[in-house]
């Protein structure tokens, strides 16, 4: 009986997509697209774990529950990890909270400032740490401090630093989308303030706060930079990965440190998924709605405005260390100035100037339509395995970056599809690593948008193309600009998968930037950071003029710029 | 039509820059140099050979043998520029280099600083030396550790740095010299150097990846000590002024004989044979003075304040030995140090 309801639900679906040959074709392609690039790395990392030669040895496997230097960096990942996490979502959502909910000034100011990690390799933070609080940094000396930056406790600064602004751009979009007519109730019906937020405004960022808290900890699980530059011997799961696989290519050793890399980041993305997902995220409706409350009380405001400063000072120092560090002509001991080190990130970094473009400028518009569309699939149609086509295009969310490295070279190295050495794997990389931030924006926004404005096109006649492209897109524009800003961000300061991927033919400017941190050129490696940022920040204005055009001035401001 | 619109407009772009991108013939090369010091020769290359374009990717010696092994199937370099021969030495075992007997070079340089077979030839000659930072012995009041022994004082514990023996070739010769002075055995691990380097890796305060960064580390005074090749420790530490001093382990210490090989397979072998006996060149040598290497070329200038075999107690270590267990002596380090 069940199954013979099953079968017809089967059929009208079938009947229900060959009716629609363009969802059809669009479906059918995404799947194939998840599939080679998604999914069936992740298959060859296990496979090059437990059948090293093609039968079943599971000898690395075994061996990590044994050796202490193949379990430890995995203890300390996620200690870090956890640390971060917990530092980096509390400091954001003071941030969010200060720019969202206050009637604080300057809040164009600050939120520039968060935003200052999120335009630069986040392992810069890393390379100001040891600048200003190495064991011979400015402040170390200034303050005759004797502490150790090289370890658990530089990782947890640098990361917190370099993560929180992405738990401030989700958590300031939550505070600022709370209905405030709910809060109002509340206060209406006789709620303290205090009791308003407890009971209603923290609830309802809950869901905000776990993704946001989830992200940071995947983020900060996943780093890389970071810890090669100042873990000290702190060593971590990333850095220990890299090593093996890159090292001494000793790659089923490799792929048997990803595959426990990779169990606790999936774990927490599933159970997010299903604690977020009983939660309702419709705000927005088609209908008019009031601004915001704003906490106006001194109480409230001071302690949030003097925290706010303290951070932004911190990154303010770090962010200005490193640009004077990049004009000096031997940092440290001859801090005369000179331009000698852009002249040099020039000359020996142009071509990877170029290169990093190139593969941005393709990756970029790539990537962000078919996150968009993806996002408007999951959301708005019914079609068979839509829940699968969620799940595997938001995996790599949860798939650590190297993770992602390794399995792209055991997976694209040999044929059916050889494409190791050239420019194609790492865009595919950008695309599918950066895709699930840009899917779950797009998901985030399709949801506050009522189904019933799309409703009104198509009972006017409109098809499933043109309602797309008149109504869908301009209503996610904000997601879409600020997923295309997101890929290109990241193709420029990105570092963790593609250094697995990287070749002669075509370099990347975080790679040269974390070599030449590795080889403690700080002052070279210092005018490379800012390069990049130059570029980051050339791109992000003109991508929003552009795209501003395209829109005809219906953009609305962008978050997280 | 918005899609159809960024579609164009990053078409455009993309057209654009293939057309910017179109060149002429081209070398590709693997570089063990530090980014900084191999631009200078590539730079030097592209001058006397306008025609010839280089794409160059700096690596640690070891990260250059694992991406050649990586490629093998489909190799995408032509050309290993620089690095310590244990790694070369491991790559012509492994049957991952092509012989270039007929290279002048190969034809007049001493036999010591070859493979017979011409799988790879010497570009210099290196020898590890301890770099201390000056600030940091006189607050700690230490004398600059000047044996072998000397680096296992408490006062420099947590102070070391050097690279990790898998990754760079600095390290790796650095092991290999610490297995021939300490123990009784000349080549492998024997019971007193397991010690040894248990005692040795517990005074070290970070590893990196590439050999030459402690110079500098040690030169800002991040860390205390570092163990690096004496001409990095001149070029890096030394002419740039920072507080250092640089000595010798009296019990001997390790050398290296900075290689190039021709890849097996790779897509430019014939261009990559013009760089190669450029490379050995009188010309090309010349520009060792800069970086304070001891040129092979016999008729190649020497700088000033270079650190020859004559200053230094080298010991006699079978650096073919050490090339062909490289992978069993890095095993053997990771269970002794519980590093990897």
């Amino acid at each position: 009986m069940k199954l013979e309801s099953y079968r017809r639900e089967l059929r009208g679906e079938i009947r229900r997509l060959a009716r629609d040959p363009v969802l059809l074709g669009i479906v059918g392609v995404t799947f194939l697209l998840l599939a080679v690039f998604i999914v069936f790395p992740l298959i060859k990392v296990v496979q090059h774990s437990l059948w090293p030669q093609g039968t079943f040895q599971p000898k690395y496997f075994l061996d990590f529950f044994q050796k202490v230097y193949y379990w430890r960096p995995l203890v300390n990942s996620l200690i870090v990890g956890l640390l971060v996490s917990l530092c980096a979502t509390t400091v954001a959502f003071v941030f969010a909270y200060g720019i969202a909910r206050t009637n604080i000034r300057g809040k164009g100011l600050f939120r520039l400032i968060a935003m200052m990690p999120i335009v630069s390799p986040p392992f810069l933070i890393a390379l100001a740490a040891i600048l200003l609080l190495g064991n011979h940094g400015v402040i170390t000396d200034l303050l005759r401090l004797d502490w150790d930056i090289y370890g658990l406790s530089g990782l947890v600064l640098t990361e917190t630093l370099a993560y929180f602004p992405i738990a401030f751009m989700i958590l300031e979009g939550v505070l600022s989308k709370i209905d405030p007519s709910i809060e109002e109730a509340a206060l209406d019906m006789g709620a303290s303030k205090l009791r308003t937020f407890f009971t209603v405004t923290l609830p309802l960022a809950v869901p905000g706060i776990a993704s946001a808290a989830l992200l940071v900890f995947i983020r900060s699980l996943e780093d890389f930079g970071n810890p090669m530059v100042i873990q000290g011997r702190f060593r971590v799961l990333t850095v220990a990965i890299y090593h093996a696989a890159v090292g001494r290519y000793n790659l089923p050793l490799g792929a048997t440190l990803a595959i426990f890399m990779l169990l606790p980041t999936l774990m927490i993305f599933v159970v997010q998924k299903y604690y977020v997902a009983r939660r309702s995220y419709v705000t927005v409706t088609g209908k008019p709605s009031g601004i915001g409350l704003k906490s106006t009380e001194r109480h409230v405001k001071i302690p949030i405005l003097i925290a706010m400063c303290l951070l932004s000072g911190v990154i303010l120092l770090m962010y200005g260390v490193v640009l004077f560090g990049s004009f000096t002509r031997l940092w440290g001991f001859d801090n005369s100035l000179t331009l000698a080190n852009y002249a040099y990130v020039f000359a020996a970094g142009g071509q990877y100037i170029w290169d990093t473009l190139k593969i941005a400028l393709i990756a970029t518009p790539v990537g962000g339509l078919l996150s968009i569309m993806i996002a408007y699939l999951v959301v708005r149609k019914r079609f068979l395995g839509r829940g699968t086509m969620e799940f595997v295009s938001m995996l790599n969310f949860a798939v650590p970056g190297v993770v992602v490295g390794i399995g792209y070279i055991l997976a694209f190295n040999t044929p059916p599809v050889q494409i190791t050495g050239t420019a194609l794997i790492i865009i595919l990389v950008f695309i599918f690593r950066r895709m699930p931030v840009g899917i779950r924006d797009g998901i985030a926004q399709l949801q506050q948008i009522d189904p019933a404005i799309e409703e009104a096109s198509s009972s006017l006649g409109a098809g499933f193309f043109r309602t797309f492209t008149r109504v869908t897109l301009p209503l996610v524009a904000p997601a879409f600009l600020s997923g295309l800003v997101y890929i290109f961000v990241r193709c420029m300061t990105a570092i963790s998968a593609v250094i697995f991927v990287i070749s002669a033919g075509w370099q990347l400017l975080t790679v040269a930037l974390l070599y030449e941190v590795d080889q403690a050129n700080l002052a070279a490696a210092a005018a490379y950071g800012y390069v990049i940022i130059a570029i980051v920040l050339s791109a992000i204005v003109l991508m929003r003029f552009v795209v501003g055009k395209l829109f005809r001035g219906r953009l609305a401001p962008l978050r997280g710029e | 039509m918005l899609n159809r619109k960024v579609l164009c407009l990053s078409l455009l772009l993309v057209a654009g820059l293939a057309l910017a991108g179109a060149a002429a013939d081209t070398l590709t090369l693997y570089t063990a140099f530090d980014a900084d010091q191999a631009l200078p020769y590539i730079e030097a290359f592209e001058a006397s050979h306008p025609d010839i374009d280089v794409e160059w990717v700096r690596l640690s010696s070891g990260e250059v043998y694992t991406r050649i092994q990586a490629e093998a199937a489909n190799p995408q370099a032509s050309l290993w520029f620089g690095g310590s021969n244990t790694s070369h030495i491991a790559a012509a075992k492994a049957g991952l280099l092509e012989p270039y007997k007929e290279s002048l070079a190969w034809q007049y340089i001493d036999p010591v600083f070859k493979d017979p077979d011409g799988l790879w030839i010497g570009l210099y000659v290196g020898y590890i030396g301890i770099v201390s930072n000056t600030e940091f012995l006189t607050e700690v009041g230490a004398e600059a550790p000047a044996s072998w022994a000397d680096l296992l004082k408490p006062e420099f514990t947590g102070e070391i740095t050097l690279a990790y023996a898998f990754s760079s070739g600095t390290a790796y010769t650095t092991l290999a010299g610490m297995l021939t002075a300490i123990g009784s055995s000349d080549v492998g691990f024997d019971a007193d150097d397991e010690v040894y380097v248990k005692a040795f890796s517990d005074q070290v305060g970070q590893y990196n990846t590439s050999g030459s960064a402690a110079a500098t580390m040690v030169g800002l005074g991040e860390f205390g000590v570092g163990m690096v090749f004496s001409h990095d420790i001149i070029k890096k530490a030394i002419a740039p002024g920072y507080p250092v001093v640089m000595t010798f382990p009296s019990e001997g210490t390790s050398y290296e004989i900075g290689g190039m090989a021709l890849i097996k397979g790779g897509p430019e072998l014939e261009t990559a044979k013009i760089f190669y006996d450029w490379a050995m060149s009188k010309e090309a040598q010349d520009l060792y003075q800069e970086f304070f290497r001891v040129p092979l070329n016999p008729e190649a200038e020497l700088a000033e304040g270079l650190v020859k075999a004559s200053d230094v107690n080298v010991l006699p270590i079978d650096l073919i030995w050490y090339g062909d267990n490289k992978e069993a002596m890095l095993d053997k380090w990771s269970e002794v140090t519980g590093e990897y």
